[in-house]
């Protein structure tokens, strides 16, 4: 029995290490990964505070001011309707956080529900829900997009406009919800699968553990099984997935909105930003160049942190 | 120790058989094994691995693994047959009245709960207690397991504690609700030997003071020993030899758990130069011999042991005894 008293010692008044601290220790280590970490949090804020940071409105145009390079009192220029760039870039980065999150946010949660329930009960269900993920996957993402938006967008807008007719509420008019609704939506509806199948794998692994076994042997529900003992579990490496989503989330909206089937002017988005800079880049290569240095930026940030992420949280895999 | 003969075992197997789904069809992994678990009576399973212990116990419960099933039999424990309960009232028995300790403490904790959720889970479950309620029971508990500062190890999460301990919480989980039984799944198998005969007082003091019963399931004869009160010695499946546990040790009746005594090493052995031990392995299930099963491995077997299988009765002079051999009144004879 003394030894069991010397390891109570040396236990006893260090605060209770977990998986997460551990984590967190190993990732100040990776200093690409830290770095990473930094910027996203100052686009986030930026994201978060933009309308107390922008120096101007970003709709209102100064028309004589036109195409402006860089200035003290524009420090990003302006576009060919003279409005300034650096506020315009910083409700980009509004738009595409918002974007980035709740596209992330939904496709996860589908990813999760579908993917531990497919997993747990495996069977006909699990042959379903890999079936439709299997063909979600096959279509070209663009492709999906836009046929989700043809198809969904004329009926919302009509349902919308019914409403603003019975209400007279003015939200109603509001064009940049329908954007934001059917980006959202239809980006969550082709961005799900792979977290679906990652959460299945893992769930598959982790469903035949002892420790499973033991909470049956408890006699504990199938949900709180579920909740409790397998996805708590097999989340580790959707994280890492989730941080590298947020990243492909942002150049999926910014590739969307380039394209014109994305967010819609006037409401600012790094991809129309850079479908109008595009036009003009050989006489104002700044147009171009502050969104796309932001993309890249927020891109490679969530990148490298995914990577950081994924050394920090499983530690067996480095070196 | 022995509960009072004439009542109703606590726990009654009958006749409990389980296949297993392979390729070539069914194959038969438990073959009709009846035994019965008297109220305060601790009863050691015992056989080598693969002989369908684990999968006993665990068909009690209805938490066989996938493609195995019970194909027949009965478990009646307090009146009610297990095999044969809806899902809804098996759940109440798991952890309410039967607790499971199992094999590996090492991966048979949550790594992301606090030991103390753990050990409160089945008591939130099955005894509907408040949290605050819950937390203090739980705090008893460990402190019952022989925990140290077990308070303050509520908050620790299962990697913190080191296996003995582990397996301490393991048991402190399986007694949460006070259950009439506890089958212990080799609970020491994964421990270092120090450990292991900690596990086992730890185990013998609960008994002193909450008088439940326990299946101890383990390949080892000579731990039990000085724990259980009777044992019942599995093979290929089926039960060859039932008995109290000190006529089991000075006159085993079967080939079969003579070898499991004989394979157990001993310091007074001077002379022998090799570890002695059972020869072959047992039959693979659905690769089973007509006969007895334990033939084709028995230094003893003789023509009539390949066409029929031995059924098991109790020894000659009556008892508690019960052999499955056609020999058994030799040996037995031959020993005394």
């Amino acid at each position: 029995m003394s030894d069991m008293a010397l390891k109570q010692e040396d236990v006893r008044g260090e605060p209770p290490v977990n998986l997460w601290r551990d984590a967190w220790y190993r990732l100040k280590q990776n200093r690409m990964a830290l770095t990473s970490l930094v910027i996203i949090l100052a686009l986030a804020f930026i994201a978060v505070f933009g309308p107390w940071l922008t120096p101007y409105d970003f709709l209102s145009q100064d028309l004589i001011a036109r195409n402006q390079p860089p200035t003290w009192a524009h420090p990003f220029g302006t576009d060919e309707l003279g409005r300034d760039v650096l506020s315009r870039v910083i409700y980009g980065t509004r738009t595409a956080f918002i974007v980035a999150i709740s596209v992330t946010a939904v496709a996860t949660l589908i990813g999760i529900v579908l993917g531990a329930l497919a997993g747990y009960f495996g069977g006909l269900f699990d042959r379903f829900v890999m079936w439709f993920t299997d063909m979600t996957m096959s279509v070209p993402q663009l492709l999906l997009v836009v046929v989700i938006n043809a198809s969904l967008k004329p009926p919302l807008a009509r349902w919308m406009e019914a409403q603003y007719l019975e209400t007279l509420n003015p939200i109603y008019r509001n064009s940049i919800i329908i954007d934001f609704v059917l980006v959202f939506g239809s980006m969550a509806l082709i961005t799900w699968p792979p977290y679906a199948r990652l959460v299945r794998a893992q769930v598959l692994s982790v469903r035949n553990r002892p420790y499973v076994t033991a909470a049956r042997a408890l006699g504990l529900s199938t949900p709180v099984i579920i909740a409790r003992y397998i996805v708590p579990n097999a989340l580790g490496p959707l994280i890492v997935a989730v941080s590298a989503g947020l990243g492909t989330a942002m150049v999926l909206e910014s590739a969307f909105s380039f394209l014109g089937i994305g967010v819609n002017p006037p409401m600012p988005s790094w991809g129309n930003m850079i479908a109008d800079g595009l036009r003009v880049w050989r006489n104002y290569p700044h147009l171009l160049l502050a969104p796309a240095m932001m993309l890249a930026l927020a891109t490679v940030a969530f990148s490298f942190l995914g990577d950081g992420l994924n050394d920090a949280l499983n530690p067996k895999g480095q070196k | 120790m022995a509960g009072e003969k004439p009542q109703e075992p606590l726990l009654n197997v009958r006749d409990l058989s389980i296949e297993v789904a392979t390729r070539n069809g069914p194959a038969r992994i438990v073959d009709g094994i009846s035994l019965t678990v008297d109220k305060g009576e601790t009863l050691g399973v015992v056989g080598e691995s693969g002989c369908g212990k684990s999968l006993t116990m665990l068909s009690l419960l209805g938490l066989l693994p996938n493609k195995i099933s019970v194909i027949g039999g009965s478990a009646i424990f307090k009146g009610r047959d297990l095999l044969a309960m809806p899902h809804r009232e098996l759940r109440k028995v798991r952890g309410g009245e039967i607790g499971f300790v199992f094999q590996d403490p090492m991966t048979s904790l949550n790594p992301v709960v606090r030991i103390g959720q753990q050990v409160m889970e089945p008591l939130l479950y099955h005894r509907n207690m408040s949290r605050a309620e819950a937390r203090k029971r739980a705090g008893e508990l460990l402190k019952l397991v022989g925990i140290p500062g077990a308070e303050e190890r509520l908050d620790n999460y299962p990697h913190e504690l080191s296996g003995g301990m582990r397996q301490r919480v393991m048991i402190a989980i399986g007694l949460a609700c006070d259950p009439a039984l506890l089958i212990a799944d080799e609970p020491t198998t994964a421990l270092d030997v120090t450990i292991q005969a900690q596990i086992v007082d730890i185990v013998k003091e609960l008994r002193a003071k909450l008088g439940m019963s326990i299946v101890w399931i383990t390949h080892d004869l000579a731990l039990i020993a000085g724990l259980v009160d009777r044992v019942v010695v599995l093979y290929a499946g089926t039960v060859v030899e039932d008995a109290p546990v000190d006529v089991l040790y000075e006159n085993p009746a079967h080939p079969y758990t003579r070898g499991l005594l004989a394979s157990i090493p001993r310091l007074k052995d001077e002379g022998a130069e090799k570890l002695s031990s059972i020869g072959g392995t047992p039959p693979e299930p659905g690769r089973r011999p007509a006969g007895c099963a334990f033939a084709p491995r028995c230094p003893i077997a003789r023509a009539e042991c390949e066409r029929a299988a031995p059924a098991l009765e109790p020894l000659k002079g009556g008892g508690p005894h019960r052999v499955a051999c056609f020999a058994a009144g030799e040996i037995a004879e031959a020993v005394a």
